[in-house]
């Protein structure tokens, strides 16, 4: 027995000793195909393909577990997951806000001139912001609607704070 | 029945229906479709998956030597291979006719 069957041979055994259950049979199937295969090389080409075959096999078992789950951990915990997901809107919209707040003073230290002027500060870190929190709830609300709450509470709560700003010193 | 049946998998239903009432193994399946091993057997789990096909250990004929694992249609993937090879055939037979494709490609 040459070098690439007895390489071939201990690949699908490891192969046979680390799939999960549902794709013993078939791992057990592919090794005991490579006692019929004539070329060295033949066999390990067998065995390297059949490997492929596997982990294909043992990760869609994965993917449908995972799917399982997750459904399951849906119908016992929504309200969490919702909480979750607007939690997770608020952080974001936030975080868009603090990435505004840098960009002005990063702005402000390139060109001097922004730093004065109350049309950029209020472009940045109202109006754009704002902005994508509006198209960002209306692109989300089918699909991911607790973070688009939560992107959208975080865009009035914003808007409301501004309204108070002004109406305080204005 | 929703089964994604690309050219490999009409190849192996082809094989399949050459003496359908017999048993066949893996290699010999890889040799008549030319298809290696990483492409030939996800398919034949999806078709075991969808019950199509049935699988037995060999019984061991002589001693030593390891049983093999072999499959052959069920009376549903029997009835599921002529239909969509048949179909299959006939559109090519259709798109020879259209000068879509080569006569070659639909020969043997």
């Amino acid at each position: 027995m040459g070098a690439p069957r007895k390489l071939a041979g201990a690949l699908l055994r490891a192969v046979l000793r680390l799939a999960p259950p549902e794709s013993r049979d078939w791992a057990l199937a592919m090794l005991r195909e490579l006692d019929f295969i004539a070329g060295e090389w033949a066999a390990l080409l067998w065995a390297i393909g059949s490997t492929a075959a596997i982990l294909r096999h043992a990760a869609s078992g994965w993917r449908i577990w995972l799917r399982g789950k997750s459904n399951k951990e849906a119908g016992m915990n929504s309200t969490g997951k919702k909480a979750l997901g607007v939690g997770l809107g608020m952080l974001s919209a936030l975080a868009l806000v603090g990435c505004a707040f840098a960009v002005l003073r990063i702005a402000g230290i390139v060109f001097p001139a922004l730093e004065h002027s109350p049309w950029a500060y209020w472009l940045a870190v109202l109006a754009i912001p704002e902005a994508v929190f509006v198209i960002a709830t209306v692109m989300l609300w089918r699909k991911r609607g607790p973070v688009a709450a939560g992107i959208l509470a975080t865009g009035l709560v914003m808007a409301l704070h501004v309204a108070v700003h002004l109406t305080l010193h204005w | 029945m929703k089964f994604r049946l690309s050219p490999q998998t009409l190849l192996v239903l082809e094989a399949f229906l050459e003496q359908a009432e017999e048993w066949k193994y893996g290699y010999d399946l890889s040799r008549v479709t030319g298809l290696k091993s990483g492409t030939l057997y996800p398919i034949l789990m999806r078709l075991a998956g969808h019950k199509l096909l049935e699988t037995e250990w060999e019984a061991a004929s002589e001693p030593g030597r390891p049983p093999r694992h072999m499959y052959r249609f069920t009376p549903e993937g029997l009835r599921f291979a002529r239909a969509n090879v048949s179909a299959h055939a006939n559109g090519a037979l259709d798109q020879v006719a259209l000068g879509l494709i080569p006569p070659s490609l639909v020969q043997g």
